[in-house]
Order: C-alpha cells, then structure tokens, then sequence
C-alpha cells in the first residue's frame, strides 16, 4: 500500500496533516472552543469531501449537495425517538442508508440533465427542502430543532468514546475524515472508478464501448449524498441542534469553493480547501465586520490566478523536477 | 374565493410574472449569446432596488431617479464585463460559478457597507399612488398596473430589438453559431459587451419598479435569483420566448398557491419545475 497515495504531494499532506492534527488539541486542552471549532472544520471537510468527488472525478456540477448535509441532521432527528438514547451506529447506518435512498429518487430525476442544467435543478431541489423545512411547525420552522439525548456509542457493549467530550469527539471526526479519504481513494482506484472517469472525460464514447452512463452517474451520485448526510449528522451531533440553514444555498456555495480552492477533484484538497477557507474566514472576520468583501475579492482573485487549486499550485512546485 | 378576488389573484400573478421575466430575460440572454451562468445576476437586481432608494432620497424624483440607476447599472455591467467576464469565455462552468460567487460575496457586503442592513423602503409616487375599483369592494392599485405594463412595454421592445435589428440579428447569430460570427469580420466583444451591459440593466430596472412594492432588504438578490433560475429551466436556458411563458406561468402558479395551498406554497414552483423536467428535461421551448 506504498503507493496507495500516488503522489509525491499527497503522501507529504498525509504525513503532515494528519499527526498534526493528532497533536492540535494537546496544546488547546483548556480550551474547548477551539477544540469544538477544529471538530466543526473537519466534519465540514468530509462533506466538502464528497462533492469534491461528485464534482471534480464525475464532472457533475450541483449546487444542491447541502440538502443532504441537512437531511443527514434532519433524518436523526426525524427517526430517532425523541426521549431515550439509541445506539449510535445503528443510526449512522439508518441515516446513510435513508439519505441513499432519496439520493436514488433526486437522483433519477436531477441525473436525466447535465451541465448547466443539472448546476439549476440541484439547487432548485434543494431549495424546496430547504423551504419545506423551514416553514413547517413540526420541525421548528427557521430555528430548527435541539437533540434532547445524544446517542450512546457503545458497540458489543464497550464504550470507545463519550459523545459529550468535546476531544473524543474531536478524534473520531478526525478518525472519520480518514476513512472518507481512504473509502474515496478505494474507488477512484477500482474498476468503477476508472470507468467513472471515462464516463467524465466523454460520455458518448463510454456508452459507445457498452456502459451504462447514467448507472454509474447514480451510483457516484448515491454515494457522494450517503456521506454528505453522514457529515451532516456529524455537524448535528457536534452542537445538539438541526436548523434549515444548513441546507441553503450558501452552504453549498461556500462547499464548491473549499473544493475548488484545494483543488478540483483531488481529494486530499478538499482538506486542505476547507482548511484554508475556514482559517481565512476566521481570521478576516476577527479583523474586520466586512470579511465578506475580503472574502470575495480573494474568491475571484483566486479563479483568475490559480486553475488548478492549492493542491495544483504545490504539485507543480513540489514536482517540477520530474 | 370569488370573482373579484380571483380577479386581483389573477393581475397579481401577471404582474409578479412580468417582473420575474424582467430579470430573468437577462439570465437566459446572457447564457444564450455569450455561454456564461451569471450566479450575481440576483445581485444587479439587489443594486437596482438600493441605487432606486439612494437616488430617492437624493434627487426626490421618482423617473429621474429610476433613469440614473438604469444608467448606473449599465455602465457596471459594462465594467464587470471588460474587467472580469470577458477572461472567462474559454474556462468550464465550474469557473463561472466560483467567479460569480465572488461577486455575490462583493456586492452583499457592499450593500451593507454603503447602505446598512436595515430595511428600507421607496415611496409610491404621487402620480401613480391611487387605486382602481374593480367591484364596490375590491380595489387594485394603479402602481402594479403601472409596472405591469412597463414589463410588458420592455418585453415588446426586446421582441422588437432582437427580432427586428442588426444588433439582433447579431445576437440571435450568437446564439447559434459562435465562431461564425467572428469568422464573418463581426467583433463579437463587443457584443458580448452590450448584451452582459443590458442583461444587469434589464434585473437592475426590475429592482428599481419592484422598490415601491416590497421592502429593500439584504438577500433579496438571492431569493430572485432562484426563482430566476426556475423561469429559465422551465424555458429552456436561452430561449427569451421560453422565459416569457415560463415567468407568466411562474408568476401565476405562485400567486394562487399562496391562496389555494398556503402549505405548499413556498414549494409550489420548484415541484411544478420538476414536472416539467421530468417530461422535457431540456425545458419547454430549448433549441
């Protein structure tokens, strides 16, 4: 598996990343606001994750993925009863399963156009989740919802970690992000995925050659929401409430601009877009009231000057001399 | 629900659709002749409801006041497309998306930097401030037949300008065949110039008529846009005569579902969209 992370600038991000972020919290021990912000930039990278693989290794362009990062919240929320503490990962399999099954249905529907109008209807669905949520007085409107119990974690009767501690919860959404770039290497790398980019590259000669273009669409498709609702039930988690905001617009805007930023379709640069993102965010808004101006000037900026994201930008630094 | 009120439900969804084809005019007609998704089209709507107040309050004139934002809107657009559109016409969609994103970004915070968060409000003019009765009870304000007729007044002259013209003429080209326009010796910036300057124009005097009408308040960009975004699917991106249908249909379905089924209200335009993608993915009227 030496090679299971190709590049040369993929493994150094591996390397560096990850024990780094291992060892973060250890200097940050009194402070669990900072503790609780990192859990909330790495959650938010694992659905950044999932477009990143819809968008940048499929080629298909939504503006609709938050609805399943909303869903992801509002399904626990929706399944679970309301007074008494369910195992953790039945739901997490409840929830992934659910989210699949509506992506199957959106899927069908959004999947029968592309381009510039499959970028349109995602947002229009979403956009009618996002209405139906928060104008219905049983799922608390625009305020949403709190989780009255936090699931209990124990698997074979032994408890591995303790939702409420801010830390342990902040290793396994670190333990998480791991897993969704290991799962999403493992399909980029299989038969599927190598047809996958075929199918991206150009469509009519994959159906040419005897595939089922749209089957492989849907299943990618499938995929990319059952985790994206995986994040989202995360983020629920993480704070103890659900609202409507996390399905709206914005929220995939700003997604399609940490991937973009990282590095469309690598992978490991939607870590590292969410990362930087949320660093600049951060730290513009502690500067000045208006970050939002900085925020798009750096945006557009951005298009014009890097193509191929901050993972292209340092491969060609780090392996020009090949 | 009788006659009367079906009546004022009827002018209101005609008149929300008019509006709604207003902006998104620009949207489709800017995708069709230059390939470019605008997602800060909602914006220039925004820009042109806050320029319509600022111009209020300073010159107290309402047509004198809608023609400098008119103008003012043009001449951004103008710049945004010399500046900033005009190196994207090579790059994917994925990169018109970010870009416009950006400048969503920038002009929302600029309307908060320049005009505050707070709601504001324009005035009806005198002249249009009255009311007509339909029946002995139910009355209709003059102003939305005012904007009503002016919509429609703008769509005629569009008809007329891009079926009519040499500029349309040029447009409806581009529409069709890109490079061979440029072959023919035409400067195809130039129009690409004009048309982006006259799609921001076409959203912002929908922002400048609906100021009157609605409160001016932050996000109201992106809530339009959206419903933009329908009325061209539902169309079919490019076709102007499909956006017409589109935005009538739009504006009507919406106004009597607010009526007919408050619950599904809000929902009610994007399953309509659905339907009709599910029977014609490439909307109604696509070429």
């Amino acid at each position: 598996m030496t090679y299971f992370f190709g590049k040369k600038t993929e493994q150094l991000f591996i390397w560096l990343f990850f024990p780094l972020a291992l060892l973060l919290p250890l200097f940050l021990e009194q402070n669990e606001f900072y503790v609780n912000k990192l859990t909330s930039v790495v959650i938010f990278a694992i659905f950044v994750m999932s477009l990143d693989y819809l968008v940048g290794r499929c080629g298909m362009i939504t503006l609709g993925h938050s609805m399943f990062y909303g869903l992801g919240g509002y399904l626990f929320i929706l399944i679970a009863p309301e007074f008494e503490a369910v195992n953790f990962w039945v739901y997490t399999f409840y929830i992934c399963v659910l989210a699949a099954a509506i992506a199957l249905v959106v899927g069908v529907i959004v999947l029968r156009t592309s381009g510039v109008y499959m970028i349109m209807i995602t947002l229009a669905i979403a956009q009618m989740c996002f209405y139906f949520f928060s104008d219905s007085v049983e799922f608390g409107g625009n305020d949403g919802l709190f989780i009255l119990m936090k699931p209990d974690t124990s698997l074979f009767g032994l408890a591995f970690f303790n939702l409420d501690d801010p830390l342990h919860f902040y290793y396994f959404c670190l333990l998480s992000l791991f897993n969704c770039l290991v799962f999403w290497k493992l399909v980029t790398g299989s038969r599927f995925g190598r047809i996958m980019e075929a199918v991206k590259d150009n469509p009519q000669r994959t159906t040419a050659l005897g595939y089922n273009v749209f089957l492989f669409r849907l299943l990618s498709y499938v995929m990319a929401s059952a985790l994206a609702a995986y994040a989202g039930y995360l983020f629920a988690l993480q704070y103890g409430f659900v609202n409507p905001s996390m399905m709206s617009w914005q929220t995939s805007g700003s997604a399609l601009v940490m991937s973009i930023l990282g590095g469309m379709g690598s992978l490991y640069g939607a870590i590292l877009g969410t990362v930087v993102y949320e660093g600049l965010h951060y730290s513009l808004e502690h500067l000045t009231e208006h970050w939002l101006l900085l925020m798009g000037c750096l945006i557009i900026a951005m298009v014009m000057l890097f193509k191929a994201g901050i993972a292209g930008f340092l491969e060609n630094l780090l392996e020009r001399r090949k | 629900m009788d006659f009367a009120i079906f009546l004022v439900q009827l002018l209101n969804g005609l008149q929300y659709g008019l509006l709604l084809f207003l902006i998104a005019s620009g949207l489709t007609l800017v995708f069709g002749v230059m390939g470019i998704l605008n997602l800060a089209h909602g914006s220039m709507y925004m820009i042109g409801a806050y320029l319509m107040w600022y111009f209020v309050q300073l010159t107290d004139s309402f047509v004198l006041a809608a023609l400098l934002s008119a103008v003012i809107a043009l001449l951004l657009g103008v710049v945004i497309e010399k500046t900033l559109i005009n190196r994207l016409y090579r790059r994917n969609h994925l990169d018109q998306v970010l870009l416009t994103i950006g400048m969503i970004f920038v002009f929302n915070a600029m309307q908060s930097l320049l005009w505050g968060d707070d709601p504001l409000g324009v005035a009806v003019p005198g002249w249009l401030s009255g009311s007509i009765s339909l029946t002995e009870l139910v009355e209709y304000p003059v102003y939305r037949i005012f904007v009503a007729l002016l919509c429609l007044l703008l769509a005629a002259g569009l008809y007329l300008v891009i079926n009519r013209t040499r500029l349309g003429m040029l447009v409806r080209a581009g529409e069709s065949n890109r490079e061979m326009v440029e072959c023919l010796g035409i400067d195809i910036n130039r129009l690409y110039t004009i048309v982006f300057g006259a799609g921001v124009m076409l959203a912002a005097l929908a922002g400048v008529v609906s100021a009157p009408m609605a409160s001016i308040v932050p996000g109201m960009g992106e809530h339009v846009l959206i419903s933009c975004f329908v009325v061209v699917v539902i169309g079919g991106m490019g076709s102007i005569k499909g956006a017409f249908v589109a935005a009538l249909m739009v504006g009507i379905v919406d106004t009597f579902a607010a009526v007919l089924l408050p619950q599904l209200s809000s929902m009610i335009v994007y399953i309509l969209m659905a339907v009709i993608l599910i029977i014609k993915p490439q909307g109604l009227f696509s070429s």
